[in-house]
């Protein structure tokens, strides 16, 4: 059967909060509702589901990369031009040092950002998902994504802990 | 945080976003004249890229000038930005939230307008790219000498910017979406775009908390880096006796820091004022960066003092020349009591009192005082060092800049401002997730008969 | 929100404790004095002796600024003890300024290090005879100094000494007052094992408003004081007794290093020290995980600074390509004594820094700890490599060295005496940690005020009081 989304909205968080209790004890798993709000809530106040993450592994590729990147730079520019400088070696290494230094946290960066972002999910799809604009001026937005046989139940349970709207997609 | 009043939301939205929708006559007036400084500087530019350098006061043996000391000077500021917002983050400490971005977009802007001061002062800038990026001639491989630490700048100073730009940008996303919604037609298109579908998941809300705390553990080496490559520039030379110091590296960064934190809270009261957010620009902010310029300031004076003390150690004749311009010889003479009454024994002393931290206006120009101080002590490093130089040098000369080049210098002060103003037409200069986030965090517990102010901790 | 029911929480087993708890457990840890802790200070105090008959028999064979070369690891032995010991009250004086929480289990560990610096003043009397004269440049060979000057102004020898003691004397002062309140506790609830010193000169201390209100202001003024001292008194001990020793040695960052070396081996020194409290003090429920979490997180920021800081030292030197600045490089670090050099760069810098790059080991209590023992092992390394080479070079007062002279070895007295040293500086602490407890317990009951677990919606949080 196919999942259908609903999403309603609540006027501060502690009715929210009441809103994902009453679910869970309504048989709802943790897994079939999210909240949006426009102010982070610390981890598990809402109830949230818990969410694991492999953020951490971007840094370390992005700073491999870019470390390979700066030694290849580095190592080649300097032999395929030879010429002694300042009375230094060729492969010098503290100016090495410095750029790969650069390099690697540089692509730390750039992969941690590329990682934020795809472990966040975001992403130019707003249209196609349930949204209320009102949700910016502080309304507490709490989406259930169930199957169709229970969307019924979630309606019914969301508006008893005081949701003042609920929309449908 | 406490001691503001709490606001719903809806109110912060209405607040912070009052320099996007509301224009008033003050700051388009102050845009335009901003705007004209700049052009006059963009023609003074063109003028001597067409006439060529002779038109400075730059020549032998002092080949770096106002330019320079310009650079140096908008890197140190930068440095303000990420050094807050970075480990006031990582120290989870409270009063960060309403300084963060403006901090931030400050090190932006000023890196950008730091990174022209080399172009312009190479005189022809296209040169530049054969000698930072490629080969001079493909056919027999003529690349760059990555020894040259002149190579190092660009790759630190690119590092940093990309680095601030992205940091700024992941933590504007929530804000951008606020914008959005808020928006209709063209507008609302862009802010979409920008804000990547954010829709306030529990899931984005977990990584925008996380983004924070490691992109500033990852930021803060590179911020350390790139003064330190700069000063590196000067270092690495021996024919300029005062400039090869292995101190070089630690105490331009804590002198960045000095005048860039400085630079932010002059930014911070100025915006307070013109934007009317006397709500979230708050004393008790001003008072806890006055204590962390206070502490900054009294390390930034030990390193300065090991500076001069093994100038003068190593009794090396070109080195003691230097320090006898520096402190004996008019002008420089003049600049040095100057530097140091503004850099340090003005601010500091001031600053050890809670109603000097508390007072705007104080801290207002003694934060301008430390940051005209510390443009001099960079002009003091630069032109003396350079004017008493021995090896490869004919004669001893003196240098003062040209009306052009202090027309461009007075060009690069309108250009941040007047980037950092526009900044605020378009986004958001306070970060309104940070400040409702804060409000959410606030608590209070009783000890005894008091209720202390609190804040609920997350790991 | 008032309504909730706090709980008080800084114990890692989520235990609740209360004033009465801590005060009861902390006084009977105090006064239950074990056999081990006998042992201990019976094994410490004999090492110690040792070297002290170690320093009598090198001394018969002669002590001037001529046999200076036998010294440099007398001279190793007094700089490690001044950076590790003497820097350690830094952790309680820095973070009790930030007001940071996790703070409070270290800060008397670290504050009762200041009585090493007895031990340090007695070290560097016999250092003040072996430094050479530093001469009257107008009238013959003289050498480089920060002074600028010849001895009459009581330079160095005076100042270093006059630095150290004004060092010492404030770092006891700051262990002395802030315990203060303590000792008055503890020597009030000791009934037979009194102590009839301490409960005199606690007398006075009732514990009104007003005495904490001074308490607070003297606590951070001696603070102030110390910090200042400590990186003063680094800096010319570095100078007079490592850098103005090598002609043409000008390296304006090592006093720094020196000085920031000394942090970081000042800060492993607490964390050793708190992880046998914590295991075999029976201390445990007072070390939350937050604490070592934290300061593992100053370790590895410190271990990253020293490599910086080192590496700017090296640049510099390196691009310079002078002679004598090669021939300083070769001496320090790359042939020399490039194993001191090899265990120095990777104690302090290498090794903690894979460790504690890795959040689960820098939230446990052995990877700090594993991070501090070599940090502090490094750092003695460090001294080595630096005083070691300048005592052994002869000619001071020439232009600079043009030679890259050969490395000097410990011998067996050597050896004895750096056992000996530091041994003494165990047993010194030791015997203080029977006259003041090793836990604040103002501190710790402090904490236990501003430190509360309370429902938020549907979780539970820590909600920290944040006065003032």
């Amino acid at each position: 059967m196919a999942t259908q989304s609903i999403l309603g909205l609540y006027e501060n968080a502690e009715y929210a909060a009441e809103a994902s209790e009453s679910l869970e004890n309504a048989g709802f798993s943790k897994e079939e509702f999210d909240f949006l709000t426009d102010t982070p809530y610390p981890e598990g106040a809402l109830g949230e589901r818990h969410h694991s993450h492999r953020l951490y592994v971007f840094p370390f590729i992005g700073a491999l990369l870019g470390l390979s990147t700066a030694l290849l730079l580095t190592i080649g520019t300097q032999i395929s031009y030879p010429l002694i400088t300042g009375g230094k070696p060729i492969l010098s290494i503290p100016p090495m040092v410095i750029i790969s230094y650069e390099g690697t946290m540089l692509g730390a960066i750039l992969f941690t950002i590329i990682g934020i972002i795809f472990e966040s999910r975001l992403g130019p799809n707003l249209k196609n998902r349930l949204y209320d604009p009102r949700i910016s001026e502080g309304l507490i937005g709490l989406i259930v994504d169930c199957n169709e046989s229970k969307i019924a139940t979630a309606e019914q349970v969301m508006t008893q802990a005081g949701a003042i709207e609920i929309k449908r997609k | 945080m406490y001691e503001g009043k709490t606001y719903s939301n809806k109110q912060i939205n209405d607040d912070l976003l009052s320099s996007l929708t509301k224009s008033s006559l003050v700051y388009w007036a102050i845009v335009g004249t901003l705007g004209l400084i700049v052009l006059v500087a963009t023609v003074a530019v063109a003028f001597m890229i067409n006439k060529g350098l002779g038109v400075t006061g730059l020549n032998r043996p002092v080949m770096w000038g106002f330019f320079i000391t310009n650079f140096v000077f908008w890197i140190g500021i930068s440095h303000a930005g990420v050094m807050l917002s970075a480990i006031l983050r990582l120290s989870k400490a409270e009063w960060r939230r309403p300084a963060t971005r403006a901090a931030e977009v400050l090190t932006i802007f000023s890196l950008m307008t730091a990174v022209l001061m080399p172009l312009i002062h190479s005189g022809r800038p296209w040169r530049l790219v054969y000698w930072v990026m490629f080969p001079y001639d493909f056919q027999r491989g003529i690349w760059m000498d990555i020894r040259s630490p002149l190579v190092w700048d660009p790759a630190a100073v690119n590092t940093y910017l990309t680095s601030s730009i992205l940091f700024v940008f992941v933590a504007l996303i929530p804000d951008i979406a606020i914008i959005r919604d808020r928006s209709s037609g063209i507008k609302k298109i862009v802010y979409s775009v920008l804000s990547l579908g954010w829709r306030g998941t529990t899931r984005q809300w977990k990584f925008q908390a996380i983004a924070g705390i490691l992109l500033s553990a990852l930021i803060l080496p590179v911020f350390v880096s790139v003064h330190s490559i700069v000063s590196w520039d000067f270092g690495m030379a021996i024919a300029v006796k005062s400039w090869h110091s292995t101190i070089f590296a630690p105490y331009f960064v804590i002198g960045a820091v000095h005048s860039g934190v400085s630079g932010v809270v002059s930014v911070m009261i100025l915006m307070r004022w013109l934007f009317g957010w006397q709500n979230y620009v708050r004393h008790e902010h001003i008072d806890a960066l006055g204590r962390l310029l206070l502490v900054i300031a009294i390390a930034w004076f030990y390193f300065l003092l090991m500076e001069f003390m093994f100038g003068i150690y190593g009794q090396e004749g070109d080195e003691l020349a230097t320090r006898h311009m520096q402190l004996l010889e008019p002008p420089w003479m003049w600049f040095f009591i100057v530097f140091i009454i503004t850099a340090f024994l003005f601010p500091v002393p001031m600053w050890l009192f809670r109603r000097v931290r508390r007072n705007l206006w104080l801290m207002l120009i003694t934060t301008i005082s430390v940051n005209i101080g510390m443009w001099l002590e960079r002009l003091l490093i630069i032109v003396p060092g350079l004017a008493r130089k021995q090896v490869f040098t004919g004669t001893w000369y003196t240098y003062a800049p040209s009306i052009i080049e202090i027309t461009i210098i007075g060009g690069t002060f309108a250009m941040v401002l007047m980037l950092f103003l526009l900044f605020a037409k378009i986004f958001p200069l306070i970060p309104l997730f940070d400040i409702k986030e804060g409000q959410v965090l606030q608590d209070k517990i009783k000890v005894g008969k008091a209720e202390i102010p609190a804040v609920i901790r997350e790991e | 929100m008032t309504s909730y029911k706090d709980k008080i929480q800084i114990s890692v087993a989520g235990e609740e404790l209360s004033a009465s708890i801590v005060t009861n457990d902390i006084a009977n840890n105090f006064f239950a004095h074990r056999r081990s802790g006998r042992m201990a200070l019976f094994l410490f105090g004999l090492i110690f002796l040792a070297g002290i008959v170690a320093f009598i028999t090198k001394a018969m064979d002669g002590f001037d600024s001529s046999q200076r070369a036998n010294w440099g690891y007398f001279a190793a032995l007094f700089a490690f003890l001044l950076s590790a010991a003497g820097s350690a009250p830094l952790v309680a004086v820095g973070f009790r300024m930030t007001a940071n929480h996790w703070r409070r289990p270290f800060a008397r560990i670290s504050e009762i290090y200041a009585v090493v610096g007895l031990l340090t003043i007695v070290c560097l009397m016999p250092l003040l005879a072996l430094l050479p004269p530093i001469g009257d440049c107008s009238s013959g060979p003289c050498r480089k100094t920060l002074w600028f000057t010849s001895e009459y102004w009581g330079v160095p020898t005076f100042w270093d000494f006059a630095g150290l003691l004004a060092l010492v004397v404030c770092g006891i002062a700051l262990l002395l007052v802030s315990a203060l309140p303590d000792i008055a506790q503890i020597s009030a609830l000791s009934e037979s094992k009194s102590r009839p010193l301490l409960s005199k000169l606690t007398k006075f201390w009732t514990g009104t408003q007003s005495q904490w209100h001074i308490h607070r202001i003297s606590l951070s003024l001696l603070g102030g004081f110390y910090f200042i001292l400590l990186i003063g008194v680094q800096t010319i001990i570095n100078v007079d007794y490592v850098m103005s020793l090598v002609p043409g040695w000008k390296d304006s960052i090592l006093p720094a290093h020196q000085a920031l070396t000394g942090i970081q081996a000042g800060v492993a020194s607490v964390v050793i020290v708190a992880f046998i409290a914590r295991t075999f003090g029976g201390y445990k429920k007072y070390f939350p995980m937050e604490s070592f979490w934290s300061i593992s997180k100053i370790l590895l920021a410190l271990s990253l600074l020293w490599a910086y800081f080192w590496f700017a030292e090296v640049n510099t030197l390196w691009y310079g390509r002078m002679p004598v600045e090669q021939n300083i490089l070769k001496l320090v670090m790359f042939e020399s004594y490039r194993l001191p050099f090899a265990l120095n760069f990777s104690m302090n810098f290498l090794l903690p820094f894979f460790i504690l790059l890795w959040n689960p080991i820098r939230k446990s209590v052995i990877g700090p700890t594993v991070a501090s023992i070599l940090i502090v092992v490094g750092s003695f390394f460090m001294m080595v490599r630096l005083y070691v080479p300048a005592f052994g070079i002869q000619d001071v007062t020439a232009f600079q060295i043009t030679y890259v002279p050969a490395a000097i070895y410990p011998d067996f007295l050597d050896l004895i005496m750096i056992a000996g040293g530091i041994s003494g500086a165990v047993f010194i602490y030791l015997l203080s940690t029977r006259i003041i407890p090793i836990l604040s317990l103002w501190e710790v009951k402090e904490g236990l005020l501003y430190q509360r677990v309370r429902p938020f919606l549907r979780g539970e949080y820590q909600v920290l009081g944040k006065p003032k």
